[in-house]
C-alpha cells in the first residue's frame, strides 16, 4: 500500500526511539480510524477526501514526532554537566567536555525558544544573508568552478582573433592562419579545428534531426575522447576528397541504433551526403559542454595554407603543453601574429591571435556579472552579521545580571564567551539550514533570470551539492565568528560584576554603545556602496534603453529557416520556394513587410569583409580595412525600417545574372566617400571583381546596443538565395499572432523546412542586455535589503540610546525643552552615524565602482546624480528609522521619569 | 501513611486506572484520558505510554486486528504488578491527602 510506503519513508527520517515509542503506535491508530471511517463511504470523491486527510494526518504525525524528539532532547537530564566546585583545578575529561558542549547547545536552544521576537528577527536576517549567498554561490559553482567534462580541462584554450584596426574580436580564425599556426606553434600540444552544424538522418522513413560536431584531425585527441567502438576521426579523414565518414554520438548510437555492435562500417544516408560510420564516441561526449552531439564528422582542409588565407574560417581550440601557461601561449601566438603581419601584410596586417581559457570563453560576460553578484551578496551578509551582532549584543546586555551571577559563582570569562559563541553557533546553524532551503529555490530563480546562452557551461545543472553545502557551512562558521565574537567579547569586557549592583536592570554600557554605533556605521557604509552600485547599473540600463539601434525592433518577428539540402541543392528550387513562400507570407493579414538576412542584429555577430575602392587601392604591405558583412534582401531594410539615405534598395534585378551590386551604410559613405556620393562608385570584391554601390542606408548597431554604429556593407540576398536564412516579418500589431500563419505558409511549400529560433526582434534586443538587467535586478534587491537592514540597525541603536537617556530627556523637558528640541536631539545623534557611514561608504564605494565597468554603459563611476540620489535615499531612510525613537523620546513624561528617580 | 510524593503523575495514574482490571488498546486509553479533558496528540500520548513501559509499570504489544477487509495492528497494554503497586500507592496518597484536607489538618497529615 502506498500509505505504508509513505510511513516507511517518514520513519527513516526520525530517530529510532521516537519511531518505536510514538510514531508507530500512533500511526496504527490513525490507520484504524481511517479504515473505520472509510467503510460507510461509497462515493469515490468522499473516499479520496478521506484518504487525503489520512495522509495529511500521517505527515502531521511525523512533524509532531520531531517536535517531541527535540523537546525531549532539550530536557534530557543525563546530559547536564557535572558541577565542579572548583572549576579550573583539574582538566575536565573529554566526555565531560562533550556533555558540557551539548548542555550549552541545549541551553542555547532554550534561550531561542524563550525569546521568540529576537529569534525570529535574527533568524530571518541571517537566513536571508546565508540563503542569498548560497544561491549565488550555487550558480557560481556550476558555471565557474565545476570541472568541465574533459580530462585536465584547465589546459584547454580557445583561439580568438582581434582586428587591431577596428578592435573587433572574433572566435573564428582564417583557414590559412589556422594551418600556419598549427604548423609553427610551440606552446600547445596541438591545435584542433571544430565547428557546429545541423543535418538529418535520412536512412529511414522517420528523418531525424542531428546536431553535428565537425572536428579536425586531432581535435578529439585534444579533448581526450576515446571511441567506445571503432576508431576516432584521424588525419586521413580530414584530407581533401577523403571518403566521407562519421562517428556516432554514444546516445544516438544507443537510441537510434539500439547500441548495435555491428554499426561500424555501415553507410548511413544523411541529408546532404552518405557517410560511413567509423566509430562511436564515449558516453556523454560533446563539445562545447552544453551542446548536443549526435554525430561527429571530419573537417576537410588543404594541407598547406592557401594563397587566399581568408578563403574559409574555423573555430579553433588547443591544449597547453605540460608546464606551459596561458601567458606563454599568448606570447607565442602574439609572436606568430607579428610574423604573419610581416609575411602576409595585405591579409594579416593588424591581425592578432590570442588564447582564452576554455571556461572563460564559454562563460563569456556572465563571469564578471556572477563575480560582482557574489561580492554584492557578500556585502549583504556582512550587513546581516552586523545587525545580528547588534541584536545579540543588546540581548546579552539584557542578560548582564545572569552573566554576573555566573561570574560570581566561578565561571571564567572564557566560559561566558564560549556560552555566547555557542548560542551564536546554534543560531547560525538553524539559519544556515533555512538558508540552504532558500538557496535551493533562489538558485533556480537566478538561473531563470540569466540569459539562455547555449554556451555557458553548468547553467542547466545548478544544484545544491557538496561544494555549495561546504560553502554554506563556511559562511555559517564565519558568521558565527563575526557576530558571535563581537557580542561575546563586548560583554566580557563589560564590568559585569558591577551589574549585580545595578538596580535599574540593563543599561547599555559605553563600550557596548560604541561597538553598536560602529557596527551601524559599517552597515550604513556598506549599504551606500550597494546603493551606488545599483544606481549606476540603473543609470546604465536606462542609457541602454535610450540607445537608438538605427532600426525599429517593435512588431518584428524573426525566425531561422533551413531548407533540406538534398532537394534545394540547385538554385532553381530555392528561387521557387522563396517566391511562393514570400508571396504567401505577405498575403497574411497584418503582415506589412518580409525580409531575409544572414545575420540577426544585436546577437553579437562580428562577420566582416575587406573594403577597398578599386581606384584607391591600399599601398603594398597594407591591408584593406574591415567593414561589417551582411547578406540582406530588399524587404530586410523595410521590415527593420532602416532608412534609405541615397540610391536604391536591392530588387529583383539584382539576381545571379545581373552585375554585382552592394549597399553601404552611412558610416562607409562618411569614411570612404567624404566629399562625394558613394552611389554609383565601385568596391573591390575578390581578386579583380568589383561591385557597384547602388544605395546608402542608415547606420545600425549590429553587434549589440553597446557597440558604436559601424561601417556595414550589404550584399544582395536576391543574388544567391541560400538554403538557410533568417526571416524578418513586420506586422501591424503583435507579431507573435502572425507566427502560426507564417510557419504554416513555409510548411505548405516545404513540409521538411526546419523553422527554429522564433522570437520577436524586441526580445532579441532585450536578451542582448539580459546580463545587465539581471545584475540591475539583483543589485537592486541587495541594495534594498541592505538599506532595510541598515535602517533596522540604526532603529535599534537609537531605541537603546533613547531608553538609556530617558531620565536626561525627562529632566530636559522639565527644564523647558520643547518636543521639537527633543526630536532634534535624537535625530542629530542618528544623523552623525549616518554622516560618518555615508562618508566612509562613498570613499570606499568610489574605489570599487571600477568592478562595475564591464557592465556600466554611458555613465561614470563618479556620476553625481547617482551619488547624490543614493545619499538622499539613505539619509531619508535613516531619518525615518530614527524618527520613531525620537518621537518616543519627545513623549517622555517628566513627572513620571523624575518621580522614578 | 508514607508522606513521600506518589510515584505517578495524575496523567499516568489515570492511564493505569483504565487498564487496572483489563488490558486495552492504546486508543481506548487515550479516549478515556481525553474524557478527563487531557488532550494529547497521538505521538505525545504514546510517548507517555512508552515511559510507563520503560519504568516497568505496563507491558505493551502489537495485536493484529481486521477492520473492514484490511488486516492492521493495534498497540495493547496491560498493567504489571509493579504498575498495580504504584497505582495503589498513588491512590492511597490522594486518599490520605483528601482525608486530611477534610479534617482541616493537611499540615499534619
Amino acid at each position: 500500500m502506498r500509505d505504508e510506503r509513505l510511513a516507511r519513508a517518514l520513519t527513516a527520517l526520525l530517530p529510532r526511539r521516537v519511531v518505536a515509542d510514538a510514531f508507530e503506535p500512533a500511526w496504527e491508530d490513525l490507520r484504524v480510524a481511517y479504515l473505520i471511517r472509510r467503510q460507510p463511504t461509497k462515493s469515490s470523491l468522499g473516499r479520496a477526501a478521506q484518504r487525503a486527510g489520512y495522509l495529511g494526518l500521517t505527515v502531521l504525525l511525523f512533524l509532531d514526532c520531531w517536535r517531541l524528539a527535540i523537546i525531549s532532547w532539550i530536557r534530557r537530564e543525563h546530559w547536564r554537566p557535572v558541577i565542579r566546585p572548583h572549576p579550573g583545578i583539574t582538566e575536565p575529561k573529554q566526555t565531560e567536555r562533550l556533555h558540557m558542549f551539548l548542555y550549552l547547545v541545549r541551553h542555547a536552544f532554550r534561550q531561542l525558544v524563550r525569546e521568540p521576537a529576537f529569534t525570529v528577527a535574527a533568524l530571518l536576517t541571517l537566513a536571508l544573508g546565508v540563503g542569498a549567498n548560497a544561491a549565488v554561490f550555487a550558480v557560481v559553482e556550476a558555471v565557474l568552478l565545476r570541472p568541465l567534462p574533459y580530462p585536465s580541462a584547465d589546459d584547454l584554450v580557445i583561439l580568438n582573433h582581434r582586428d587591431k584596426q577596428t578592435g573587433i574580436t572574433k572566435e573564428f580564425i582564417a583557414i590559412g592562419d589556422f594551418l600556419d599556426l598549427s604548423a609553427r606553434q610551440k606552446a600547445f600540444e596541438s591545435i584542433g579545428a571544430w565547428g557546429r552544424g545541423e543535418t538529418a538522418f535520412m536512412d529511414r522513413d522517420d528523418p531525424y534531426r542531428a546536431e553535428v560536431l565537425g572536428v579536425g584531425a586531432n581535435t578529439l585527441d585534444l579533448l581526450r575522447a576515446r571511441p567506445v567502438l571503432g576508431r576516432s576521426i584521424n588525419a586521413d579523414d580530414t584530407r581533401e576528397n577523403a571518403p566521407r565518414v562519421m562517428m556516432l554520438g554514444y546516445e544516438t548510437w544507443k537510441k537510434r541504433y539500439g547500441g548495435d555492435p555491428t554499426i561500424i562500417g555501415r553507410v548511413i544516408r544523411m541529408e546532404a551526403t552518405e557517410r560511413q560510420v567509423v566509430g562511436v564516441a564515449p558516453p556523454g561526449f560533446t563539445f562545447p559542454p552544453t551542446a548536443t552531439t549526435d554525430i561527429i564528422i571530419p573537417y576537410q582542409f588543404p594541407t598547406v595554407a592557401p594563397a587566399q588565407r581568408k578563403s574559409g574560417w574555423t573555430f579553433a581550440m588547443a591544449r597547453l603543453e605540460p608546464g606551459r601557461t596561458l601567458e606563454d601561449a599568448a606570447m607565442d601566438l602574439a609572436a606568430m601574429s607579428r610574423q604573419f603581419e610581416k609575411e602576409f601584410p595585405q591579409q594579416n596586417l593588424a591581425s592578432e591571435y590570442y588564447p582564452l581559457g576554455l571556461r572563460t570563453a564559454l562563460a563569456g560576460n556572465t563571469k564578471p556579472a556572477l563575480v560582482l553578484l557574489l561580492a554584492a551578496v557578500g556585502v549583504v551578509l556582512l550587513i546581516a552579521c552586523a545587525n545580528v551582532a547588534n541584536l545579540l549584543l543588546a540581548r546579552s546586555l539584557g542578560r548582564r545580571r545572569e552573566m554576573s551571577v555566573r561570574l560570581a559563582l566561578g565561571a571564567g570569562g572564557g566560559r561566558l564567551v564560549v556560552q555566547l559563541l555557542t548560542e551564536s553557533l546554534v543560531l547560525a546553524v538553524v539559519a544556515g539550514t533555512a538558508g540552504v532551503l532558500m538557496a535551493y529555490w533562489g538558485a533556480h530563480a537566478l538561473v531563470a533570470l540569466l540569459p539562455r546562452s547555449s554556451d555557458v557551461p553548468g547553467l542547466n545543472d545548478v544544484r545544491i551539492n557538496g561544494p555549495v553545502l561546504a560553502f554554506t557551512l563556511g559562511i555559517v562558521v564565519l558568521t558565527t565568528l563575526v557576530f558571535g565574537l563581537v557580542a561575546a567579547l563586548t560583554v566580557r569586557s563589560e564590568k559585569a560584576v558591577g551589574a549585580l549592583n545595578a538596580s535599574r536592570g540593563s543599561s547599555i554600557g559605553t563600550r557596548a554603545r560604541r561597538v553598536t554605533s560602529t557596527l551601524v556605521v559599517a552597515e550604513v557604509a556598506l549599504a551606500i556602496m550597494l546603493l551606488v552600485g545599483a544606481g549606476l547599473i540603473l543609470r546604465s540600463f536606462a542609457a541602454l534603453l535610450a540607445v537608438d539601434p538605427g532600426f525599429r525592433t517593435a512588431n518584428v518577428m524573426t525566425m531561422s529557416v533551413q531548407l533540406p539540402t538534398n532537394r534545394y541543392r540547385e538554385r532553381g528550387p530555392r528561387e521557387g520556394f522563396y517566391a511562393q513562400a514570400l508571396a504567401e507570407i505577405k498575403a497574411i493579414p497584418g503582415v506589412q513587410d518580409v525580409g531575409m538576412a544572414a545575420v540577426t542584429p544585436l546577437t553579437g555577430n562580428n562577420w566582416t569583409s575587406p573594403f577597398e575602392r578599386p581606384e584607391q587601392p591600399v599601398a603594398p604591405g597594407e591591408r584593406p580595412p574591415e567593414v561589417g558583412w551582411q547578406l540582406a534582401s530588399n524587404g530586410y531594410f523595410r521590415a527593420l525600417q532602416i532608412p534609405l539615405v541615397a540610391g536604391r534598395l536591392f530588387d529583383d534585378r539584382d539576381d545571379a545574372n545581373a552585375p554585382a551590386v552592394v549597399i553601404v551604410s552611412e558610416a562607409i559613405q562618411k569614411r570612404f566617400f567624404p566629399n562625394e556620393s558613394a552611389v554609383g562608385k565601385r568596391v573591390r570584391l575578390q581578386g579583380d571583381q568589383t561591385a557597384e554601390i547602388v544605395g546608402v542606408v542608415g547606420n545600425i548597431r549590429r553587434a549589440g546596443l553597446r557597440d558604436e554604429p559601424r561601417a556595414d556593407m550589404y550584399f544582395p540576398f536576391e543574388r544567391n538565395k541560400p538554403g538557410q536564412t533568417t526571416l524578418f516579418v513586420r506586422t501591424a500589431s503583435n507579431p507573435e499572432k502572425a507566427l502560426p500563419a507564417v510557419t504554416a505558409a513555409i510548411k505548405r511549400f516545404e513540409p521538411n523546412a526546419y523553422v527554429s529560433d522564433e522570437q520577436t526582434l524586441a526580445h532579441v534586443a532585450s536578451e542582448s542586455e539580459r546580463v545587465t538587467r539581471v545584475v540591475l535586478w539583483l543589485l537592486g534587491v541587495f541594495a534594498a535589503t541592505s538599506l532595510a537592514l541598515a535602517a533596522i540597525g540604526i532603529y535599534g541603536v537609537m531605541s537603546y540610546a533613547v531608553r538609556q537617556r530617558t531620565r536626561e530627556i525627562g529632566t530636559r523637558i522639565a527644564l523647558g525643552a520643547t518636543r521639537g528640541n527633543i526630536v532634534w536631539l535624537v535625530l542629530r545623534q542618528g544623523a552623525v552615524i549616518a554622516a560618518i557611514g555615508t562618508v566612509v561608504g562613498l570613499a570606499t564605494g568610489l574605489g570599487t565602482t571600477r568592478f562595475l565597468s564591464s557592465i556600466m554603459y554611458g555613465v561614470k563611476g563618479t556620476d553625481p546624480l547617482t551619488l547624490s540620489a543614493a545619499v538622499v535615499l539613505l539619509v531619508i531612510t535613516i531619518m525615518l528609522a530614527c524618527y520613531v525613537p525620537a518621537r518616543r523620546a519627545a513623549s517622555v513624561d517628566p513627572a513620571t521619569t523624575l518621580a522614578e528617580q | 501513611m508514607p508522606r513521600e510524593l506518589p510515584p505517578l503523575s495524575h496523567l499516568q495514574f489515570l492511564a493505569l486506572g483504565v487498564i487496572l482490571s483489563n488490558d486495552e488498546p492504546g486508543r481506548v486509553i487515550r479516549d478515556v484520558v481525553a474524557d478527563y479533558g487531557v488532550r494529547r496528540t497521538g505521538a505525545a500520548f504514546y510517548q507517555l505510554m512508552a515511559r510507563l513501559e520503560r519504568d516497568g509499570f505496563i507491558e505493551g504489544w502489537y495485536e493484529p486486528i481486521v477492520v473492514g477487509d484490511q488486516a492492521v495492528r493495534e498497540r495493547r497494554y496491560r498493567i504489571t504488578p509493579a504498575g498495580s503497586r504504584a497505582w495503589k500507592h498513588t491512590r492511597s496518597f490522594y486518599e490520605t491527602v483528601v482525608a486530611a484536607a477534610a479534617r482541616g489538618r493537611l499540615s499534619n497529615a
